[in-house]
């Protein structure tokens, strides 16, 4: 029964130090790397305690005392790190600082990822004449619009749109 | 020349004191019959790990909405907690045990597919406090209490201060797109069904063994061994029932063992922390001198 248990817990601690280890390989801002890591210490001391009461004795948790005691200490020189990164380049993006690593790599490339629809507030007002939005007004306007009819009529309904 | 003898005989008087220092007194310990082969592997076990695998692609792919995903997830759960609790038999502590497990992953995999930085602080929040819970049901005590303390009172109050003082209004690209989400859940899936193959297989588990390759004061061992009567009231014990194992459980005990056995490294310790501190501040203030 207690090897069970023992087994639970170290099943429990190892599905810890995974999520930790997926989320440090995935994110990309250095807080949530950070966050990551003491995630993955947070399941080395599950097992540590699992062992403890397996085996009887305090070395376990005399252990997991110390890797807390490590865990402060990495947070607080990580934080001020990232504060002191944060002021020199205004992001948390951990890509920014790639060049501190080895410069004969490849670069990635990303593309900008879009979330979903931009929002553009447009003001309320009367429409009237063209949407200078989804056409530049040129410097003829007069003429062109008095020589051609469908540019009015062709803009008539989407200015209706915005209102 | 009789100094020197007298100086040689009593050097190997103590070598021999030394290596013959009789063990600490150990009770024999009992293994069970049925100790070894429990909770064998088998692969079935494969099938939460890849689903997991697959629903963190889906979410971090933009598949599945999180939350159809969550309710799931919750719903999955509930089942598996279900069906552990018709299968074993346990008694009230490991079901609340369990319940501590099973918010702790979850607080973990919102920790994962959050794309608000501050909600995955949050899970991270959540799962930490549960795994308190987990060490508490585990009778270490003062380790939940300081991870308690440690983490959800001070780590995870400073780092949501630094996001808010670094986190603008708006979602960062770097905080959407991630590295390799396929790569990275392929090697933890793989990791976890490594770890749980190695943990759960057939003989995985050593059986219990107090430690006597080393000298060790008699304050690390159980409270209850470290004096004759102790030691039998204990055999007593293991003659009734041999699965009665001597959990330690004595915050006291884990301090006289730290302050004993483990003093340098208690010294260390706190020496870290001291240059921890002293790095923290300078790195502090050296950004801000620099600026003004």
């Amino acid at each position: 029964m207690n090897e069970t248990l023992t087994q639970n817990l170290l099943v429990f601690g190892g599905v810890l130090f995974a999520i930790g280890m997926v989320g440090f390989l995935t994110r990309r801002s250095i807080i949530l790397m950070f966050l990551s890591l003491e995630m993955m210490l947070s399941g080395v001391s599950v097992n540590l305690i699992a062992f403890s009461r397996h085996h009887q004795n305090y070395q376990g948790q005399i252990l997991a005392v110390m890797v807390l005691t490590i865990a402060a200490c990495e947070a607080a020189i990580a934080l001020a790190l990232v504060v002191s990164l944060y002021r020199r380049k205004a992001t948390l993006d951990v890509a920014v600082w790639d060049d501190l690593s080895e410069t004969l790599l490849p670069k990635v490339l990303e593309a900008p990822q879009t979330l979903g629809e931009p929002e553009m507030i447009f003001p309320k007002l009367t429409p009237a004449g063209l949407d200078p939005m989804s056409r530049p007004i040129s410097a003829d306007f007069e003429a062109q619009s008095l020589g051609n009819g469908e540019t009015l009529k062709a803009n008539a309904p989407e200015a209706g749109t915005h209102a | 020349m009789n100094f020197i003898n007298s100086l040689i005989s009593n050097a190997a008087f103590l070598a021999q004191a030394v290596t013959d220092v009789p063990d600490p007194v150990v009770p024999d310990p009992v293994v069970p019959a049925s100790a070894v082969s429990v909770g064998a592997w088998t692969s079935s076990m494969l099938l939460p790990i890849v689903l997991g695998a697959v629903g963190y692609l889906l979410i971090q792919h933009g598949v599945v909405k999180s939350r159809a995903l969550f309710a799931a997830g919750v719903v999955s759960i509930v089942i598996a907690i279900g069906v552990a609790m018709g299968f074993t038999p346990g008694t009230f502590e490991s079901y609340v045990l369990m319940l501590f497990c099973a918010i702790a992953t979850g607080g973990g995999v919102g920790f994962l597919t959050a794309r608000e930085p501050v909600y995955a602080a949050l899970g991270f929040a959540t799962a930490v406090l549960s795994v308190c819970g987990v060490l508490f049901m585990q009778s270490a005590l003062f380790i939940a209490a300081a991870t308690m303390i440690v983490y959800a009172g001070a780590t995870i109050i400073i780092f949501l201060f630094v996001l808010m003082f670094a986190q603008q209004a708006e979602l960062r690209t770097y905080d959407v797109q991630l590295n390799n989400p396929f790569v990275a859940a392929t090697i933890g899936a793989i990791l976890l069904a490594t770890i749980a193959m190695c943990v759960t297989g057939d003989k995985a588990m050593l059986p219990v063994r107090a430690d006597t390759t080393r000298a060790m004061s008699e304050a690390s061992l159980p409270d209850e061994l470290s004096s004759d009567a102790g030691r039998e009231a204990a055999k007593k014990m293991d003659a009734i029932d041999p699965n009665l194992r001597y959990v330690p459980k004595l915050t006291a005990g884990l301090g006289r063992s730290m302050y004993t056995d483990y003093l340098l490294a208690v010294e260390l310790a706190g020496t870290v922390l001291l240059v921890a501190t002293i790095g923290a501040i300078a790195l502090a203030q050296r950004t801000t001198e620099t600026q003004a």
